[in-house]
């Protein structure tokens, strides 16, 4: 049988492999918007699994939430970063260091 | 043991449902010459077997012994991997289609939900082997493809809120079964306007003319998949008219009764055409269809793209939007036929 | 059995699709192992009885999303050796880093605190006989109606935001305006002119 813990640790592993993106890709800004979908994606595994294994529907109320929002963050996400390369040429997040426009 | 019984006897179904398929995917393309010529006042393929029938199968057998030939610089790997992911959700999406009463691969409560994710899968076939290929025609004719599946798919998914708004249900034998009736009880006509979007969207969404600028010889050559010969290149065609025939088949389930006959339940014609299984009157209505499909090729000029995003974006979604309103108002209203 | 193995073969292709996504050279292949890893989890919710949202999952994320960050990777021509720099820098502390938290997440989960006999009681509890979609449907629309209308607004604005940030009127393209085509009149673009028909010089004489 599948357990509880099967969908924690996937989860935790799965935070974990998020966080280690964020710090090796700290200049591509897009990887970066990548490894925060897998955060959120991590996030969304532990409360599918507790929904399951609680029989709560609330967690798979959650889940759907935070599909919104986060597709939601990543068009714009991506419509700023269309919007950097297209003024600055990279998008290089060292490169972005003036704070005018 | 059972379960082996059980695997096998899956097995078994998934191949009666694809054998028949690929063999109309054949013939589609045999059909569509005819059609073509005879609109054109030519004969069209006629010489492989009689009057021209065994013409698919000359087709497959040159592309099959024909090589493959990979660009340099391509991504090996993704170039040959592309063909197949356009085809994988074109044949998935028939696991939950109903071709008569009870007569279905698996009856998930989902199957409408199922059917919108497999074709939205279809686009990744396109991207990537138009980005794999490396060359400029082949990623314009991807992007322009990409874009244009992708803007389409939500008229699309709008017109089928309809449906199931109208069917109260997302299993697809639910939606037949809530049209269950003669002609004027199918959801064609409480939706009409949902049903051509539906329609425009799905000559759209597979890329055929009138909007196939994806492709358009005269412009970029072939678009994304001017770098594909020999079997792959048959993959992609293969994928072309097995979305064609899927986007039918649904047009026929969504809004023209799926199984029904016509005359079902009328006084005197009704029992007359009782014979008839149902599956028939399902082929017979998807074959209009695609010969729809053939007549708007051979009849109607291209689009442009900038008009093609029009069409979408500024009159078919909104069009869809008005008609949900007045659907749910006449879902109120309990107006019959349908909705009493 | 079956069941267990279907799972562990989805969750590690998930690990390694989403180890991929951070440590690829190229972010397109990035973009595609992370739809890999999308697709898998699909699988998984569906596994776990969450049909409606692995599906939703597939045709929102893989189907649109992630096609809109292809879209981007593709089109910006990015300097591929500049972004990378810096990545075994980071590596000696990145990893170590999230091994750390790996472990603390991991011990929190082993420790029993979520045993299946000490999960509190359900609040909102899944009835047996009604479909996932259908029960979702039913909740959305009327416990968490104030939130779902709050997610809708929240989606507009990004619709809104998306498209002014990356709106651009480029000055010299020409547009053609359909009403504007369409109300021509005869009179607006045909000018008829007499001119006199030429003589021979002869006679002009």
């Amino acid at each position: 049988m599948i357990e509880l813990s099967d969908y924690l640790v996937l989860g935790a592993i799965l935070f974990a492999l998020g966080m280690a993106g964020i710090f090796l890709n700290r200049k591509n800004a897009i990887v970066l918007l990548m490894s925060i979908e897998l955060i959120l994606l991590a996030v969304n595994f532990n409360f599918i699994g507790f929904s399951t294994f609680m029989g709560d529907l609330a967690g798979q109320v959650f889940v759907f939430f935070i599909l919104t929002v986060a597709a939601a963050e990543s068009a714009i996400g991506l419509a700023i970063m269309v919007t950097l390369f297209r003024n600055r040429g990279t998008i290089n997040v060292g490169d972005l260091d003036s704070m005018k426009g | 043991m059972a379960e082996l019984t059980e695997f096998i006897w899956i097995m078994a179904k998934i191949v009666a449902i694809l054998v028949p398929l690929i063999l109309a995917v054949a013939y589609l393309t045999y059909a569509e010459r005819r059609v073509i010529g005879a609109i054109q006042a030519r004969n069209g393929p006629n010489r492989v077997g009689p009057m021209g029938l065994f013409q698919p199968f000359a087709d497959v057998f040159k592309l099959l012994f024909k090589e493959v030939v990979i660009p340099s610089n391509a991504n090996r790997f993704l170039f040959l991997i592309a063909p197949m992911l356009s085809l994988m959700p074109a044949l998935a999406a028939w696991a939950v289609m109903p071709f008569s009463d009870g007569l279905v691969l698996s009856d998930i409560n989902a199957g409408l939900l199922y059917i919108l994710a497999m074709t939205s899968l279809g686009v990744y076939g396109v991207i990537i082997a138009g980005w794999a290929s490396n060359s400029k025609y082949a990623m314009l004719g991807a992007m322009r493809s990409a874009a244009q599946i992708v803007s389409y798919e939500i008229a699309m998914g709008f017109a089928l809120v309809g449906v199931l708004m109208a069917a109260g249900s997302m299993n697809l034998s639910g939606i037949v079964n809530a049209q269950a009736g003669p002609i004027w009880n199918w959801f064609w006509l409480p939706l009409l306007p949902l049903f051509v979007v539906y329609w425009i969207s799905g000559v759209a969404e597979t890329n055929r003319a009138p909007f196939d600028v994806a492709e358009g010889e005269s412009e970029i050559v072939a678009g994304f998949h001017v770098e594909y010969s020999g079997t792959a290149f048959a993959l992609f065609f293969l994928a072309e008219y097995a979305n064609m025939i899927l986007i039918a088949a649904l047009a026929v389930i969504m809004f023209m009764g799926g199984w029904y006959s016509p005359f079902h339940g009328l006084p005197v014609l009704g029992p007359m055409f009782d014979w008839v299984p149902g599956i028939v009157w399902f082929v017979l209505k998807m074959t209009i269809f695609l010969y729809l499909y053939l007549a708007f090729r051979a009849t109607f000029p291209r689009y442009r793209y900038d008009q093609i995003m029009r069409l979408g974006w500024k009159v078919l979604i909104p069009v869809t939007v008005v008609w949900l309103v007045v659907l749910a108002l006449m879902i109120l209203a309990g107006l019959g036929p349908w909705f009493n | 059995m079956i069941e267990q193995l279907i799972f562990y073969v989805f969750a590690l292709v998930l690990l390694f699709s989403a180890t991929m996504v951070i440590t690829v050279r190229n972010p397109v292949h990035a973009a595609l192992f992370l739809v890999l890893a999308f697709f898998n989890s699909a699988v998984l919710w569906v596994m776990a009885g969450a049909e409606f949202l692995g599906i939703v999952l597939v045709l929102v994320y893989v189907g649109a999303v992630m096609v809109l960050f292809l879209f981007v990777v593709m089109m910006l021509d990015l300097n591929l050796s500049q972004l990378r720099e810096g990545f075994m820098k980071h590596f000696y502390i990145g990893v170590p880093f999230a091994v750390v938290m790996a472990v603390q997440m991991l011990l929190v989960v082993g420790s029993g605190l979520f045993a299946p006999e000490t999960l509190p009681e359900a609040r909102m509890p899944i009835p047996e006989d009604v479909g996932n979609t259908a029960l979702l449907g039913s909740v959305l629309y009327t416990v968490y109606v104030y939130p779902f209308e709050l997610a809708a607004v929240i989606l507009l604005v990004a619709i809104i935001a998306a498209i002014m940030l990356t709106l651009r009127r480029r000055e010299g393209t020409r547009h053609q305006d359909p009403g504007k085509q369409v109300r021509v009149r005869k009179a607006d673009r045909l000018r008829v002119v007499n001119i006199p028909s030429a003589r021979r010089q002869s006679e002009q004489e």
